[in-house]
């Protein structure tokens, strides 16, 4: 009982800090499990994979109603990280662990610097010809009100390019790679940065949902763990969501990169030892 | 707002956040009762799975359906909740099953092959992990 109910509390927890830091829960949750709860990295890998299915699916309804989320653009990167999360499940049973390990603390240093540089937008109005062709361009609400702003996509071979390293990184770590993602569409495809969160949300219950199937139907994910963690995750990311709009998120930035940083060196040092 | 069609906007915000939450509150609801009744029924098997996992680390539960929704029927706690994990990966299928009628509705030949590649790919997971 009591392994349960603690296993519940550091679910809540990840939940809740990854809702409030925008970075998922499935960021705080992998750790979380390897050193509360010493629990092997592809058990903690399973357990947060269908942790991040559930809070993706629990968003989904407000963030589709939100009407920023871009129905194309989704459908045309999910084929990429569809494509990384199956090849990267299929590989998390493979691979030793000190690699997962290494990959996760990587991991960090992305979303620490994603953070760190989260600034304004870079969108332009006009998308390049294979995106046209595509009509993945859209329309935002202008911030002052009146006109929509129309917005356009560039690149989408080189966004793609990175949503299969988001998607390998997801069906490896369990995680759902929401900075690198964000920062695909922002950096690499110039979409409006609001765009860009609800679209990566949108996309991340089907990347993780891929590795899901393969970790599953492997009869890789420990039940009695996921369980109480895929609960407790949800229940956490659903509270950080009612409190986000309460709270100063930049103040809480510094110790949110400070939380990756000591994540990343903690697995980085597991990794070092394991190998 | 993107450029949706009235059929898309209908979609996206009527029908399928119904079905995806009645989908979701029906995975919570099994999760909560496999949990529940494996406190209550039994917490030393619990406790002794979760001490075999830090030890063994691959929990190897490879079951198929039917013998899942068999067991799951007698009661089985831990299968009850690998049944409930798995309605829980149908809110993502389910969702790319909707955009796939979407686009054939639409008739967008290229969105409907986009579509078609995912779920195909979502099968293919379930296929590699048998094999795997």
């Amino acid at each position: 009982m009591f392994i349960l109910l603690g296993l519940l509390a550091l679910a809540v927890g990840a939940g809740f800090i990854g809702a409030l830091s925008g970075l998922g829960g499935g960021v705080f949750i992998v750790p979380a499990l390897l050193i509360f709860a010493h629990v092997p990295m592809q058990v903690a890998v399973g357990a947060s994979m269908i942790s991040v299915v559930a809070t993706s699916a629990g968003a989904s309804v407000a963030f589709v109603r939100d009407g920023w989320t871009n129905l194309r653009v989704a459908m045309v990167l999910e084929c990429a990280t569809v494509t990384g999360a199956v090849t990267g499940a299929y590989l998390a049973g493979i691979v030793p662990s000190w690699v997962l390990e290494l990959l996760f603390a990587l991991m960090m240093l992305q979303s620490a610097y994603f953070t760190v540089t989260k600034v304004g937008d870079s969108s332009v109005p006009h998308g390049d010809a294979l995106a046209e062709r595509l009509k993945l361009g859209g329309r935002i609400p202008a911030e002052t009100g009146g006109d929509e702003i129309p917005y356009g996509v560039v690149n989408v071979p080189g966004g793609a390019v990175l949503m299969v390293v988001a998607g390998l990184m997801s069906g490896l770590l369990g995680i759902g790679s929401g900075a690198l993602k964000v920062m695909a569409m922002d950096y690499v495809m110039h979409i409006p940065l609001k765009v860009s969160s609800a679209t990566s949300n949108f996309m991340i219950g089907v990347t993780a949902g891929a590795g899901a199937l393969v970790f599953l139907s492997r009869g890789d994910i420990a039940t009695v763990i996921a369980a109480p963690v895929a609960l407790g995750v949800t229940a956490g990311a659903l509270a950080g969501s009612r409190v986000l709009p309460h709270v100063n998120v930049q103040a809480l930035r510094t110790m949110f990169v400070g939380i990756l940083l000591l994540i990343a060196v903690e697995m980085g040092w597991r990794a070092l030892s394991g190998f | 707002m993107n450029s949706v069609t009235a059929d898309e906007e209908r979609i996206l915000r009527v029908w399928t956040p119904i079905i995806l939450r009645t989908i979701l509150v029906a995975a919570i609801a099994i999760l909560l009762v496999g949990l529940v009744s494996i406190a209550w029924q039994n917490p030393g098997y619990y406790v002794a799975r979760f001490h075999s996992l830090q030890k063994v680390g691959h929990p190897q539960n490879r079951e198929t359906i039917a013998t899942l929704v068999a067991a799951s029927l007698r009661g089985e706690p831990r299968q009850i909740m690998t049944l409930g994990l798995m309605v829980l990966t149908l809110v993502p299928l389910a969702r790319v099953a909707f955009c796939f009628l979407l686009f054939v509705r639409e008739r967008d030949g290229t969105y409907v092959a986009f579509t078609a590649y995912v779920l195909i790919g979502l099968v293919v997971g379930v296929v590699l992990g048998r094999v795997g």
